[in-house]
Order: C-alpha cells, then structure tokens, then sequence
C-alpha cells in the first residue's frame, strides 16, 4: 500500500476527480464572477464591459459599507462571544459528572434545526404584539422596556446576530468537546496530584492543549460570519433600512431586486477575498503563536 | 476475483432491469394516450375532433412555471385543474406545471433564462421590473401570429392593451386586480366610526377605533411593498391619475405641491397612530393572516386577499365590506380612480420547441384563470363572463365588481411601472416616509432623480 502511494502519478491520479469538482464548481464559477463584476449587467440582456467601475463604485457606496461593518461586528461577537461560551460548555459538559451525553445532545440540537425554522421560532420571540420576549418583560414589570425588537433600527442587528450565535454554539462547543476528550488522561492525572485546581487545569493544561482545535473554530467562526445570509434573510431581510443588511443580503438584493448583476458579482468577489484575507492572516497569526 | 464476478454480474443485472424498466414505461404511455384519443373521438364537440385527428401524432409536453402556491390561492386549483382537463381535450400534448413561491420565484426564472433551461410559459409580473427586461432581451415570444379574432372577442376592451410591449402582444390577461379599503365591520360597529369617504372622516375613523382599543390599520412594511399600495392611492387621491401619468413620464414632476401633499397625508396618518407600531417588522403575510384574525380595522390591499377573508375559519368572515379609498377634500383626486389593473400574465419562452401549442394553452389557461378566477373570488375577469351567475359570488368579490364598475382610470402597482432600479428605491423612500426619517420636501426631491418610465 505504502509503495503505490508514494508514486506519485497514482498520487495525482487519485486526487484528479477532487480537483476536477472542485475547479468546475468552485473555481471557475469564482472567474467567472470576476468577469461578470466588470459588467454593466442586468442579469438578462447583454452586458457591457465596463473594467473596474463597479468596484470604485463599491468602495464609495455608503449601503456597502454599512453592510461590510455589520458584518464585521458579527465576526467579533463570534469569536469573542460565541467562541468562548462555547469553550466554556465544553470543559463544563466533558467533566460533568453525570448526565454527560444528554448535555452534549441538548446544547448541539439547535445546530441541526432548519434555519428557516429557527428564523420563525425567533421572530415569534421577538414579536412586538405578542412575543414572548415582550411577555416576559410585561410579567417582570418592565413594560416599559417592551418593543418591536426587529423593527427598530437600534435593536434590529443585535437581535438578528444573537439567534445565529445561538444557534451556532452548539457546533462549536461539539468541536471542542472532541478535542478536550482526545487529550490524554496523563497530564490531567498529574496537575491534579500535584494540587492544581480544577480552574488551573482548564486554563493551564486543557485550553493550550486544544490550539489547533481552538484555531479550527476561529476559522470557521469567522467565515461563518463573513458570509451569513440565511438566518437574517428570513429575520429582517436587512431590514428595516438596511440597518441589518450584510454584505451577502446586499448582494442577493443587487442581482435579484434591482437586477444589478455585475454590481453584485462585485459584492461576491469582496466577499471571497475578504475571506480568503482573514484565513490567511488567521493561519499567519496561530503560526506566530506557536513559534512562541 | 470472486467477489468482482458477483460485482459484475450485478452490475449487469441492474443495467438490464433498467433497460427493460425504460422499455416498459413507453409502451404502457402509448396505449394509454390511444386509449384516450380513442373517447376523445366519441364526443361530440367537432372542433375538439379535428384538433385530435391533426395532431395525434406528435407527443407534445409543455412545462409552466406558476407562482400560485398555497391553498387560499384559487388560481392553484384552477392551474392543477386545466392540466388534467387539457390532456382529455389535446391527448397529445402534456402539461407539466411546476409552483414556485413570491421571492424565490423571482430567483429562480432569472437563472432559469440565463441557462437556457426556462418552462415553455413561465409567469411574470408586467411592467418594467419584472417582464420588460425578459422582453427586451428576446426571451419571450410575440403571439400576434397566432392571435385570432375569435378568441380576441372574448378578451374584455383595453385589456389587451397592458400585454402589448412595443405594438406587439405578448401575453393574454387573466384577472384584473383591484385595491380596495377593507374594513372590519365588527370593529367599526363596535367603535360606533362610520365608513370613510373622504380624508377627515378616515382621520376621524382612526380616532375612533383607537379609543375603542383598536388598531385602526394594519400594515406589513417589512415586505416594503404594502406601504408602496398606500402611497400609490393617496397620491392618486390628492394629484389624480392623469397628473401620475405626466409624472411618470417626467420624474420631476414629482417634486411638485401635490405629491409633497401626498407625503404629508401619509406621514398624518402615521402621526395619528393609524399603523401598527409594528409595522416595520411585520410581513405582507403576517399582514394579511393579522387581518383575518382580526388585528386590524383597515387594510388597503388588492382583491386577491378575498379568499383569506372569507375562509370559514377565518374571524372576519362575513365581517369584512370593500369600500373605495376615501377621497381627500378639495385635491384633484376622485373615488372612481383606482389602483390596480390587470398586470400580470402567463409569457411564452421565445426558444420554445412548440410555439403554436404554447399559445394554445396559453389562451385556454388565461379565459379559464380569468373565469373561474372571478368565479372564486381572487379578482374580476378580463374575459366576457357574462356566462358567470353573478349572484353566487362571495359578498365581497360582489362588492368590488360593484366597485370596478364605477372605475375611470386605473393605474397599475407603481413598483410594476418603475424600473428595478427605481422600484427598489421608490419602495425604500415610501418606508422612509412611514418611519418618519425623511420629510415630505426630501422624499418629493429624492422621487424626482428617478428615471422617466413608460407606462404599458
């Protein structure tokens, strides 16, 4: 077996189909996009080639920016929010005592519902005439305190960000999980011996232990918030005046609504190398890390 | 190697099995359409004979991609209906229909043309946002060639006229929507407020449902859309429908008096509290399904919510009158303008394999859409129905052909008028002026910078 892999036309052989997927559904469609960014399209018609225009015109849309900011505030509260929640689950649900599975299993259920699902079940909760957060604060007093939580500008993009971090700890407390029960017993065993508290053995053996794994959930967090659509778009739509909208929704919007096709193919590409740029610099930033 | 036999025989024995499957299937089809060529030639409609006898050779299959989806929609059933019925008339030609919901619909035609894998007739909303660029670019097929007297006899005057693109018809009208003001009877009676004709009594209406611990008007302004409706119709009250008309021709005509008026009247009602507070949250159907379990004394919304309404689980049934949208005092404006009209239709793919029974249907489709459409209340007919027992109609369905019959002038959804483009940006000016985030000035000036349209 070892000897038929170490040829490498075998090697290339068998990575052949991957890579035939890979470029006729990812790769090209992604040069294909970039040809489309640098028409005036309508979607329909024919096109005409006009460079780079829709990009200047991007960096000087004031929607655009807004929609790159939201985004970039999600990402944030998802690496320094949900992230950390969710270690903290792990370490929690991996040294339960009792009841170990049943935690693992409740915390990860909201990942494998529908989003359109969790979409409805979070727009009855915040419901101004009759959701259950506005019955909630009506029963602890505060009336005053209730509104339509998606329908203000003020409240909108938090509310629609906080179903998705939800949603999504259960993902990556799962990842994690694994990593923290992959570790070997050993060392655990021996800074338990040697007195250290089970808060130092967390921070000072099980959290360095789990890097790679760590780098892994900051990666996907953050493509994740980069690119996310579905949850808002069934929420706000970006709504109410955009003050919800994300560069995805913008895009959507663009090519369907206004029938902009080469502006929204400009979007997509934003999309792409932003977060092409954050993994690179992600990998550049844990490889510094180890090093140290 | 023992193991690759047994692979390979396998293999072998799926691949026959599939062959003899293909095999089987064709020669049940054949019978079974001879079966019924056969009983088609015992009827006794000569024309339908003749049809039989010139084509049966030929299997047909026509795809239709529809937007009519749920279950309150009469179109649904109808579509579901004529797709059997017209097997029994044509045996030769299939119809394969496939519904896609509002948005994704959208989503879906779009990609559908641009990779050449469109249905043969596909739906569209009419005007500049949706059809015009399909048109422009040659996707869809004229159907002047076909189009016979006896069949434009049945089609209702000036109907014809919102299917014609550039002196060529394009498509067959259906039915002819309609917005109305509907109001919950039970609240009104109950607030003791009296049905609006004019603006001071809508004002006062408002006051008085408030009071009683109503919300006087339900909107879904998340959609956007809905909001555009009461835009639509307080401009046409204030400037009337020939001033809309110029306005369109010459956007900046729209920073005018009357249309900051229009403004203003929209941003008093909100100032009033007439909407829901939670109107920017709230979805068209969300609006729709509030109205029916009585969220809401007023709704101005076109005719195709009849249905909603008159379910016999709905609160509302037989509690809901259609009036005409009040008039405002003293402006140009009168009751007999309406929004609405017939806007959308059934589009033929220009790159169909078979245009001539693409237009057949097309035209069996539309005068049966557009019949028992009427018949089941999702609006008034562009088709002579004189052959329809008027009597047996739902109140409200009676309520608004009474209403049509008064009309003058009729003025399609603007955002059907507008371009893409622009309707987007009307849709989003028309929110602004409801959250009171621009004034009447900002939103006449802002509408003015939008591009001449032409109107169909």
């Amino acid at each position: 077996m070892n000897k038929i892999l170490s040829n490498k036309k075998v090697l290339c052989l068998f990575l052949l189909p991957t890579l035939l997927i890979t470029t006729l559904i990812v790769v090209i469609p992604i040069f294909i996009s970039f040809y489309y960014s640098m028409l005036d399209w309508d979607g329909i018609g024919k096109g005409s080639f006009i460079g780079l225009h829709n990009y200047i015109e991007l960096v000087q849309d004031t929607r655009f920016l807004n929609s790159v900011k939201n985004s970039l505030l999600f990402a944030a509260l998802s690496i320094f929010i949900q992230l950390p929640f969710s270690l903290l689950l792990a370490i929690v649900v991996a040294n339960v005592s009792r009841g170990e599975k049943f935690y693992r299993t409740a915390y990860f259920i909201p990942v494998i519902i529908s989003t359109v699902v969790i979409g409805q079940l979070w727009q009855k909760i915040y419901n101004g005439d009759y959701g259950l957060l506005n019955a909630l604060l009506d029963n602890l007093g505060l009336t005053n305190l209730s509104q339509d939580w998606l329908g203000q500008e003020k409240t909108a993009l938090l509310c629609s960000f906080i179903p998705i971090l939800w949603q999504y700890v259960g993902y990556h407390m799962l990842i994690m999980y694994a990593g923290v029960k992959s570790q070997p017993p050993e060392y655990l065993e021996a800074a338990l011996m040697d007195g250290a508290s089970k808060v130092q053995v967390a921070f000072r053996i099980t959290i360095p232990l789990l890097k790679p794994i760590l780098k892994v959930c900051v990666t996907f967090s953050l493509i994740g918030a980069l690119k996310v659509f579905d949850l808002i778009y069934v929420l706000t739509n970006g709504g109410p005046f955009f003050s919800t909208e994300v560069p995805s929704i913008y895009m959507y919007t663009t090519i369907f609504d206004s029938y902009h096709y080469g502006y929204g193919s400009a979007i997509s590409i934003f999309i792409i190398l932003e977060c092409l740029l954050f993994t690179v610099f992600l990998g550049f930033l844990f490889k510094e890390k180890e090093v140290l | 190697m023992r193991l690759k036999k047994v692979g390979v025989l396998l293999l072998s024995a799926v691949m026959t099995m599939q062959l003899m499957a293909c095999a089987g299937t064709s020669t049940k089809g054949d019978t079974k359409d001879t079966i019924t060529t056969t009983e088609d030639k015992t009827s006794d409609d000569t024309s339908i004979k003749e049809d039989v006898k010139e084509e049966a050779k030929e299997e047909v299959t026509i795809t239709i991609w529809h937007q009519s989806v749920t279950d309150t929609d009469p179109v649904k059933k109808i579509i579901e209906d004529s797709v059997e019925d017209y097997k029994k008339l044509h045996p030769n030609v299939t119809i394969v229909q496939e519904g896609v919901t509002g948005e994704q619909y959208k989503t879906k035609i779009k990609t559908a043309f641009a990779a050449g894998e469109a249905p043969d007739i596909s739906y569209m909303f009419g005007g500049g946002s949706f059809v015009k660029p399909y048109i422009d670019a040659g996707y869809l097929l004229p159907i002047d060639e076909y189009l016979t007297s006896d069949v434009k006899d049945k089609i209702l005057d000036g109907m014809l006229e919102n299917c014609t693109y550039n002196g060529k018809i394009y498509t067959f009208p259906t039915i002819t929507f309609l917005a109305n003001l509907y109001c919950n009877t039970e609240m009104f009676e109950k607030a003791g407020a009296t049905y609006p004709t004019t603006w001071t009594e809508l004002l006062d209406a408002v006051d008085k449902l408030k009071a009683a611990g109503y919300n006087p008007i339900i909107l879904g302004e998340k959609d956007r859309w809905p909001g555009m409706y009461w835009f639509d119709i307080i401009s046409a009250r204030q400037v009337g429908n020939p001033a809309i008309m110029e306005a369109f021709k010459d956007p900046t005509k729209f920073n005018s008096e009357g249309f900051v008026k229009a403004a203003e009247k929209m941003q008093e009602l909100v100032n009033a509290g007439a909407f829901n507070s939670t109107m920017l949250s709230m979805s068209y159907d969300e609006m729709v399904s509030g109205f029916a379990a009585g969220q809401g004394a007023m709704l101005f919304q076109a005719n195709w919510i009849h249905p909603n309404f008159e379910n016999e689980d709905a609160v509302t049934n037989g509690k809901v009158k259609a009036i005409a949208f009040p008039i405002i005092e003293g402006a140009a404006g009168t009751a007999t303008e309406f929004s609405g009209g017939s806007s959308d239709g059934y589009y033929i793919n220009a790159n169909t394999k078979h245009p001539k029974e693409a237009y057949e249907y097309l035209a069996y489709l539309s005068e049966r859409i557009g019949i028992e459409g009427y018949e089941a209340g999702a609006g008034l007919p562009c088709w002579d129905a004189s052959s329809v027992d008027a009597s047996k109609l739902s109140p409200l369905s009676q309520q608004s052909a009474q209403l049509m019959e008064t009309g003058t002038s009729y003025i399609t959804w603007w955002d059907n008028i507008l371009s893409a483009d622009d309707s987007e940006s009307y849709k989003n000016l028309v929110a602004e002026l409801l959250a009171l985030k621009i004034t009447p000035q900002e939103f006449a000036e802002k509408m003015s910078k939008l591009q001449p349209s032409e109107l169909y």
